[in-house]
């Protein structure tokens, strides 16, 4: 919607190496405002690393990286100040009370939100007064929650935000991430493994398979980019359960209606979930050498 | 030029209210140590220990009308401030980089000059009142030492401050490299014993070996407790030094020498450390931290 503005977030050929372990070998990201953008990818694929890089707390080898219009190798106070920051490991702290906490680091921002506003937004009124370390593990999180966003972000960053929630809180804290998205405008980078989650709550889906952009696109284009198959079940005439794997549900199924004599049963159509497409694209990833990457990727840019 | 008044006007908005959240940030945490009684007991332990020690001690420095228990509770005052600053500080530092502390401090703006700015606070507030506390107690329930008229409160205040520079920029540089908070302790306690030990501070070192003497007198805290000797006990004492006088100015001197030491290298190392958080740093410690604890079980 927002094709003339400037993105948010603007990576080209970000790379990154320890020694010589190639981390990051050219990442690309457009990011745009009001943008809930998750990154996917299996653990060691460089996720952390390239939102460390985003969020200002790594160097990286090279490439061009512009987070709201800076470096953020450069990013001073003004420019922190516009971000916030979800962590899934926090426990810092703990001996004081909630809104004493949230009310002390509203004074860092220019314009901050009010504390107890922000309280009753994630639903910790109730624990107002109570010491940090007291909190349960999804009241701790919605607790980060409010810090990172106390300041008024215009991008946040979210780290494994849901980990240990249990399926309400899990729910309550996507409506709130959706409703700063859509009715704020703040940005939101996602890192999680909860595939549903990305599903759920993402504009838009990138996955780091070994420090490489192997997909990115709304949730529904990802499946066609990486020519996950859907699959066909359904019961054959002498009784016997069959599954076929298609990229063209379509002719399958219209097939084993020409050839059958009456309705055919159980016919079952999967689409390929978020799920099978990221196994996928990581399995194929295992598969390949060195070499045969860059000809995945070149296909993949093709298709795409 | 009213583009730079403007940002002139945002440099010192942003700067106040750095200060007033560093300040704020202080007296919080002040506020949270005298609510625990886990730690207020240690504190308050240490002035109990300096009670009993002057209790049982007899007698007078030899050669002087002055209790020797004078000299050994001047000499406690010393090493509780460097205690203050080479040991519950660094501690104080490495937990708190360990929960995330410094982290979320980078990642808020200003955050890291608060942090810097509340911690001072802290340190000033927990020296001045464990000072007040011990010498008041002494002085009340074991007829303890105080300065004797404007020029020994004077001194007090100098070597205090003094001393605090040489130990506490020290103590953050300790803090910026050490590991975690459980390896801490064991790698800080042992030489600060030793130091306590050879130095003098609390028992006359003349027992001690001549080279002992010599390494320990290029440590602060003899050089503190000497300082708070000159201001809590009587001038005839000093014939009790081993240079037969206060060496005032060699006390200063020390001093100074340390807090410029400990500033070069805290600054540096601060930073770095601040540089190096970051979330997967955090995860990866935590991890750690969970495996040594799984160990222990």
């Amino acid at each position: 919607m927002t094709t003339l503005a400037q993105p948010v977030i603007q990576v080209r050929d970000l790379t990154m190496a320890y020694g010589d372990v190639d981390v990051l070998r050219g990442v690309d990201l457009e990011i745009h405002r009001g943008e809930i953008f998750a990154l996917l990818g299996p653990n060691g694929a460089g996720k952390t690393t390239t939102v460390e890089i985003l969020e200002g707390f790594r160097r990286r080898s090279g490439g061009q990286v512009d987070v709201l219009g800076v470096d953020p190798e450069r990013g001073d106070d003004a420019w922190r100040a516009r971000t916030g920051l979800v962590l899934q490991s926090w426990r810092d702290h703990r001996r004081w009370r909630v809104a004493e906490l949230l009310r002390h680091f509203a004074t860092y921002y220019p314009d901050p939100r009010d504390p107890a506003e922000l309280l009753d937004v994630v639903g910790l009124t109730a624990q107002a007064d109570q010491q940090v370390d007291r909190l349960s593990g999804g009241q701790r999180r919605r607790l980060d929650v409010a810090l990172g966003i106390v300041g008024r972000p215009e991008l946040l960053f979210l780290d494994e935000p849901t980990t240990g929630f249990d399926p309400e809180a899990r729910h309550e804290f996507h409506v709130l991430v959706e409703r700063l998205a859509r009715d704020e405008g703040v940005t939101v980078l996602l890192t999680t493994h909860d595939l549903a989650e990305a599903e759920r709550l993402a504009d838009q889906i990138a996955m780091l398979v070994s420090g490489r952009i192997r997909a990115c696109g709304a949730p529904s284009e990802l499946a066609r980019q990486a020519a996950a198959q859907a699959e066909v079940r359904w019961t054959a005439a002498d009784g016997t359960p069959r599954r076929e794997r298609t990229a063209d549900a379509s002719r399958l199924v219209w097939e084993l209606h020409r050839d059958a004599h009456g309705p055919i049963a159980d016919l079952e159509v999967r689409r390929p979930t978020l799920e099978d497409t990221y196994l996928h694209m990581v399995h194929r990833e295992d598969g390949d050498t060195d070499a045969g990457t860059d000809e995945t990727a070149n296909g993949e840019a093709q298709a795409a | 030029m009213r583009e730079t008044h403007l940002t002139d006007g945002t440099e010192s908005v942003l700067a106040r209210r750095r200060l007033r959240a560093g300040l704020q940030r202080g007296g919080i945490e002040l506020r949270h140590l005298l609510r625990n009684p886990k730690e207020m007991f240690g504190h308050l332990t240490n002035v109990v220990v300096a009670l009993v020690i002057a209790a049982y001690v007899s007698g007078d420095v030899p050669g002087t009308p002055t209790p020797m228990a004078h000299l050994v509770i001047a000499g406690f005052a010393a090493y509780l401030l460097f205690q203050i600053g080479l040991i519950n500080l660094p501690q104080l530092l490495v937990t708190e980089r360990e929960e995330g502390v410094l982290l979320r401090m980078r990642a808020t703006p200003g955050g890291i000059t608060a942090y810097l700015v509340a911690k001072c606070l802290l340190v000033v507030a927990m020296a001045a009142g464990t000072l007040a506390l011990l010498l008041g107690a002494t002085a009340l329930l074991v007829d303890g030492p105080l300065p004797r008229g404007p020029g020994g409160w004077l001194t007090l205040l100098w070597v205090t401050t003094l001393g605090l520079l040489a130990v506490v920029p020290l103590g953050a540089a300790i803090g910026a490299v050490l590991p975690n908070p459980r390896e801490a302790l064991a790698l800080i306690m042992l030489p600060t014993m030793a130091l306590l030990v050879t130095s003098g501070a609390v028992f006359p070192i003349t027992a001690l070996p001549v080279a002992v003497q010599q390494v320990a007198a290029v440590f602060p805290l003899k050089w503190m407790a000497q300082g708070l000797r000159s201001a809590l006990l009587p001038d005839a004492a000093r014939a009790a030094e081993v240079a037969g006088s206060w060496e005032l100015p060699k006390v200063a001197l020390v001093l100074t020498a340390w807090a410029v030491l400990g500033f070069l290298l805290a600054i540096p190392l601060l930073r770095r450390a601040a540089r190096r958080e970051s979330g997967s740093r955090m995860s990866a410690r935590h991890r750690k931290a969970e495996q040594s604890g799984a160990l222990a079980a």
